[in-house]
């Protein structure tokens, strides 16, 4: 499924945040957005998980506008993994994945086998199989973020969308959740906040400024040290390693030079 | 946590629902029985039942009534138009209640919530009120009472809902805040229009309004509550997946495929009904809507799927005792039921807000 935003354009409390996105998604791929702080990966993604409502332009799944997908719709295409997941009722880790399969059940559908079966395969998958009994609220912050993931899974959406998946978890886990991602064979778009993440795992980055795109290309066309001195104002040399994977390192900030008056 | 084990339900599996769903369906009618031998007057319980034997035999094969057990009898009417209405009255006002407290705890995502705390019961008083006193919304038919009641109850949500909104997200202290801020804007009013009023007859019914009594019941406005809770339970039944959701919050909910924001207001009309026709029936009855869900939550987990019917169940069985209690437990004379439950619920509320994890912590 391909993913297209074309001039997205978004306000938030009288702030112009997003100013004109221009974007494509091709079919299978794992898209990366890259960005510093504040410069919109966030509400980009909002929009395209209909969250929030671009005040201009629109985004495409398969060249259909996006508003015309009824809600129902558009949770069978696309998958969210967004976040802050803190819920105030506990929920056990399996009533948390079935949820996902709400988007396929009318009001009166019984959960059958085939959703308890697609709920299992989705935890195996991301090895929280044996947890499917317990508290979602007694699970630390990568638990929580796996288990979540395991929910996007169950919705069985030919995209995800995932904000900073790789937030709150150990080195290990981050790269087992990217591992797992790149592996689906599903169109993603991911907002990533390490650039290595984002090196190693994305076919495609773009990057956000301001709310516009300044760069777009494969991790080893776009990630130069000019590029990321101009984006994210820190110095940084790349490097490929003996496997071939770029790695980029960063040097620590200068002190700025004091100017007298 | 200590409690760590105890999250997500002490009961998880499938078939101990299942087993707990038959024996609250056959523990109704025989509690039903039971409390139906309890009472100020001294009756044999064997004639008890026989004047419940020949009512149902007389409403449903249309036999004729034997002399001695005949309408009119002390005993009959004893039975049959005071213990047992009650009984079902109880049985309906705790469904009603304990269903829309579990549905008020997900529409404002908060355990605490509950329609006498959220002051819905007193908007609801407040209505029943202005029409028994000033005969407001006369206009409405025969149950303009009730629908006066239901009005006032949705209001109320609504004004709740709205007044925790201001200023940011709605959270549990605003949310407590406003509710009693509206609770005793209505109490205020009801008060002075008793008041202003000053009718004697009118006022001893309003006092039973604000202590909850369900002394009044008779059958026909029993069989409109119960057909309001009935088929509101039925429909909030269909509805588990999308109250699930409704603890998620909206935005999770949307990437789930549903927009919750006229599921919320729907629901509330059909909460406020049901708490509209319990408070027109029995008054206000405290802490039922926080006590029941916050048990069948602790045992059973969140899952609206098993929370529902375990609630509905469980909150009609629940009054029906309370009611046996107050019958019982002054020598001679009767407890409001409305004190009763509040002074076992209150403390129960206060248990839950002590609890930090419970409502005011959190991010949320």
């Amino acid at each position: 499924m391909v993913i297209e935003s074309k001039a997205v354009e978004a306000t938030l409390g009288g702030n112009h945040i997003l100013k004109g996105i221009d974007l494509k998604v091709n079919d299978r791929e794992l898209l990366g957005i890259i960005g510093p702080n504040g410069s919109g990966k966030s509400t980009f993604l909002k929009c395209i998980y209909r969250v929030l409502e671009p005040s201009g332009g629109a985004v495409y799944l398969d060249g259909k506008n996006l508003k015309e997908y009824t809600y129902k719709e558009s949770a069978k295409s696309l998958a969210v993994v967004a976040q802050h997941n803190y819920y105030n009722f506990d929920f056990s880790v399996k009533d948390v994945v079935l949820m996902g399969r709400a988007p396929h059940k009318r009001a009166l559908d019984r959960d059958n086998a085939e959703d308890f079966r697609i709920v299992d395969d989705a935890l195996k998958t991301v090895g929280m199989y044996d947890f499917a009994e317990r508290s979602f609220s007694t699970l630390s912050g990568g638990e929580q973020q796996r288990v979540i993931l395991a929910r996007a899974l169950a919705q069985q959406t030919p995209c995800l969308c995932l904000d900073e998946p790789t937030n709150h978890l150990d080195i290990k886990y981050q790269l087992q959740l990217m591992d797992l991602v790149s592996g689906l064979d599903r169109t993603v778009i991911s907002v990533i906040h390490d650039l290595n993440i984002a090196a190693m795992y994305c076919h495609r980055l773009y990057a956000l400024k301001d709310g516009k795109i300044v760069g777009e290309g494969t991790p080893r066309e776009l990630l130069t040290p000019e590029f990321i001195r101009e984006v994210y104002e820190v110095d940084s040399e790349v490097v490929t390693d003996g496997n071939g994977i770029l790695h980029i390192l960063f040097h620590p900030a200068q002190k700025k030079e004091e100017v007298c008056v | 946590m200590s409690s760590g084990t105890i999250k997500g339900g002490l009961f998880k599996g499938k078939p101990t629902y299942i087993v707990t769903v038959f024996g609250l369906l056959i523990a109704l009618p025989l509690s039903l029985m039971a409390a139906v031998t309890f009472g100020t007057m001294d009756l044999p319980i064997g004639d008890v039942y026989q004047v419940i034997k020949y009512e149902l035999t007389h409403i449903f094969m249309g036999q004729p009534f034997p002399e001695m057990w005949a309408p009119g009898t002390a005993i009959h009417d004893v039975v049959w138009l005071i213990r047992f209405p009650r009984l079902v009255l109880a049985g309906a006002v705790g469904t009603g209640l304990s269903i829309s407290g579990v549905i008020m705890q997900a529409i404002v995502k908060n355990p605490l919530a509950d329609p006498y705390i959220l002051g819905v019961s007193s908007g609801a008083s407040l209505g029943a009120t202005l029409a028994v006193l000033l005969g407001v919304g006369i206009s409405f038919g025969s149950n303009y009472v009730g629908m006066m009641a239901f009005l006032g109850a949705f209001l109320v949500s609504m004004g709740v809902i709205a007044l925790a909104n201001i200023g940011g997200r709605a959270n549990s202290v605003k949310l407590l805040l406003a509710g009693s801020a509206l609770s005793a804007i209505c109490g205020a009013f009801s008060n002075f229009v008793v008041y202003i009023a000053d009718a004697d007859h009118a006022t001893t019914q309003v006092v039973r309004w604000t202590m909850g009594s369900l002394a009044s019941a008779n059958w026909s406005n029993n069989l409109t509550i119960m057909a309001v809770v009935i088929v509101g339970t039925l429909f909030f039944m269909t509805q588990h997946r999308t109250l699930n959701l409704m603890l998620l919050g909206d935005e999770s909910a949307i990437t789930l495929g549903t927009d919750l924001h006229c599921w919320r207001i729907l629901y509330l009309v059909v909460s406020s009904l049901m708490v509209g026709f319990a408070v027109y029936n029995a008054g206000v009855i405290g802490f039922v809507g926080l006590v029941i869900p916050h048990g069948v939550r602790l045992l059973f987990g969140t899952d609206h799927k098993k929370m529902l019917p375990i609630s509905a169940l469980a909150g009609a069985i629940f009054l029906i005792w309370a009611d046996v209690l107050c019958r019982t437990i002054l020598p001679g004379n009767e407890m409001p039921i409305g004190i009763l439950t509040s002074m076992l619920g209150a403390p129960v509320f206060i248990y839950l807000m002590a609890r930090k994890r419970y409502g005011f912590g959190g991010g949320d």
